[in-house]
């Protein structure tokens, strides 16, 4: 469905994105991209959806190129970031126009605009204007307006940024809704979290590159292989004790009422740690992992890559 | 049981549409008929137009009311039937069209500006010179419509009335259309142009009185301090009123035939290129 070979974007003398080459296969499922800001997830997305073209290599979506190309454009939905609407416009004119811009009319735009509505669970609601929405009602028309013309790649800018977590977890269902149906989701985010939530592959950028891909499994194993640091807070000496037996410390820090601990392997001592702790073995009083997020995510593998 | 893999619904008919241009044409024109500004700017030249209906009319009463025969020398002084009489019915409140076309045009780009559309509508099969036409078009036909009238209703009143000796030339709208053509367009791509360049619609607007005005003064000061009249056909206030003056035949137009000419293509060919510029996908990235 989706395919890079090289692909980069330059915006003058600045690298959007480096030399790209990835596949997505046909059919249903939900792909994270992730990256912190500037990674070059929007120039990516820009390429995919036609908006602008490669300044090398090439792009191909449905075997043919985007940019500009009607018979592509007309299979994809695009919700970009930002909830910014037009705020003294009704939210059903607006969507009509958007499915008329799709090529929608008569009987086949009014039951799109309906069917979209439904979907996003905005059909008692699309007769009021932006103004008067919620930063997630926003949200949802804007999904609404991507899915009107039944597209088959449904491409997401940073869609859950500003969300509270109740429309966060309702847009992450709907989404896995639309996958299950089939449709092929392309969900950027910067946020690990949300994206392991939402999906059983990611493709990683940092800095203008495709740094991993893979599930979100293969890539938390990424972490294991760097040391752990954990910061276990209690009674330092006796948490101390405890630490230096398990095989697999890489390092210990004391500090005052805590220790930190770098172990190789999260995953085999932290059952044995809480059980130590359930058991009484160990005046554990709070644990804080320090770097089981993005950043060190990125850092290790910037690493690798170096 | 097999399980097969899960398969999308039939995508609906995608082949019927209109074209994109028409369709941001029509979206653009309902967005402003709700609007008051679009009440206001209605009555304003509707009285406009019935103040000039009501002038052929009485023109009608004082050459064929015996009552009136005293009248008819005087009457004949201040309707007549001359050029300038046919030109003079395109300016309905010169300034009072330009102040729609700021209010209404500057908002026009600048407004997908700052809500982030384009890439919404460029994601979708609208190529960006869809977008252009459908702006320019709707630019241009906004004070086309509402001269139409101002060249039409008269003429015909005219007509009706007293034949081919009425105050309105039979020929007028052969010539008094194209005037109004180039006049649109000259309006319609300098709103276009400059709301191209602005962040949001105030700006548009600001935009376009600035340029407006602001290249109306420039020529003035050039044409106050060099004598040269020619400079005028920079001033697109003085173009959009010479235009129907050049084309009835005016003794005197405001602007002669190669400024006019010269001004008015380089405004066209400037903003229209600034609009295109501005509004290509690559300034309307997400």
């Amino acid at each position: 469905m989706i395919s890079l070979d090289r692909a980069s974007l330059r915006y003058g003398p600045i690298l959007g994105l480096s030399p790209t080459t990835f596949e997505l296969p046909d059919g249903g499922g939900i792909t994270g991209l992730l990256g912190p800001n500037g990674a070059g997830k929007s120039s990516l997305l820009q390429l995919l959806s036609g908006l602008l073209p490669p300044s090398g290599g090439e792009v191909r979506i449905f075997g043919e190129a985007p940019f500009r190309n009607p018979a592509v454009l007309a299979r994809l939905g695009l919700v970009p970031e930002g909830d910014r609407l037009p705020t003294g416009l009704r939210a059903d004119r607006w969507l009509r126009m958007m499915g008329e811009l799709a090529g929608l009319s008569g009987e086949a735009l009014r039951a799109a605009t309906a069917q979209a509505l439904e979907t996003v669970g905005m059909a008692d609601r699309a007769h009021l204007t932006f103004a008067r929405m919620s930063k997630g009602m926003r949200q949802r028309i804007r999904l609404a307006q991507a899915l009107m013309h039944g597209p088959e790649l449904l491409i997401l800018d940073e869609p859950f940024n500003g969300l509270d977590p109740e429309a966060r977890l309702n847009l992450m269902a709907l989404l896995r809704d639309l996958a299950g149906q089939g449709t092929r989701i392309l969900v950027s985010s910067h946020i690990l979290g949300e994206i392991a939530q939402l999906t059983d592959r990611i493709l990683l950028l940092f800095r203008g590159r495709l740094l991993a891909e893979g599930s979100v499994t293969e890539i938390r194993q990424l972490l294991d292989r760097h040391p752990v640091e954990l910061r276990l807070t209690g009674e330092a000496q006796a948490l101390a004790r405890w630490a230096v037996e398990q095989p697999e410390l890489a390092a210990l820090r004391m500090e005052e009422g805590s220790i930190v601990i770098s172990v190789r392997s999260p995953r085999d001592i932290l059952p044995r740690l809480q059980k130590a702790a359930a058991q009484g073995g160990i005046p554990l009083r709070a644990l804080d992992p320090l770097d089981l997020n993005l950043d060190a995510v990125f850092q290790y593998l910037t690493k690798d890559h170096a | 049981m097999p399980i097969y893999a899960p398969t999308l619904p039939p995508a609906p008919d995608l082949s019927l549409g209109q074209p994109p241009a028409l369709v941001l044409m029509r979206f653009d024109f309902a967005r402003l008929w709700r609007q008051k500004i679009g009440r206001f700017f209605g009555f304003a030249f509707l009285f406009l137009l019935l103040w000039k209906v009501a002038r052929i009319y009485i023109d009608f009463l004082l050459q064929t009311n015996q009552t009136f025969k005293p009248m008819q020398q005087w009457a004949n002084a201040i309707l007549t039937q001359g050029a300038a009489f046919q030109a003079d019915l395109l300016n309905p409140a010169s300034y009072l069209l330009w102040f729609l076309v700021a209010l209404v045009g500057g908002g026009l780009v600048a407004r997908d500006t700052l809500y982030r559309v384009r890439p919404l509508m460029y994601a979708h099969p609208v190529a960006p010179k869809d977008y252009l036409l459908a702006k320019l078009g709707f630019a241009s036909a906004l004070p086309f419509g509402i001269l139409l009238p101002f060249a039409l209703l008269p003429w015909a009143m005219s007509l009706v009335l007293a034949g081919a000796h009425g105050p309105v030339w039979v020929t007028a709208p052969l010539r008094l259309l194209p005037a109004m053509a180039i006049s649109s367009l000259l309006m319609g791509s300098l709103a276009v142009g400059a709301s191209s360049m602005a962040a949001t619609p105030r700006a548009g607007i600001g935009w376009v009185l600035g340029l407006v005005l602001g290249a109306g003064t420039l020529a003035s000061m050039i044409h106050g301090l060099t004598g040269l009249k020619a400079i005028d056909g920079l001033n697109p206030v003085m173009l959009a009123e010479a235009w129907p003056q050049l084309l009835v035949g005016v003794d005197k137009p405001l602007v002669a035939w190669v400024p006019a000419l010269l001004g008015t293509a380089f405004h066209i060919g400037l903003w229209t290129w600034v609009a295109a510029r501005r509004t290509r996908p690559s300034e309307a990235v997400i």
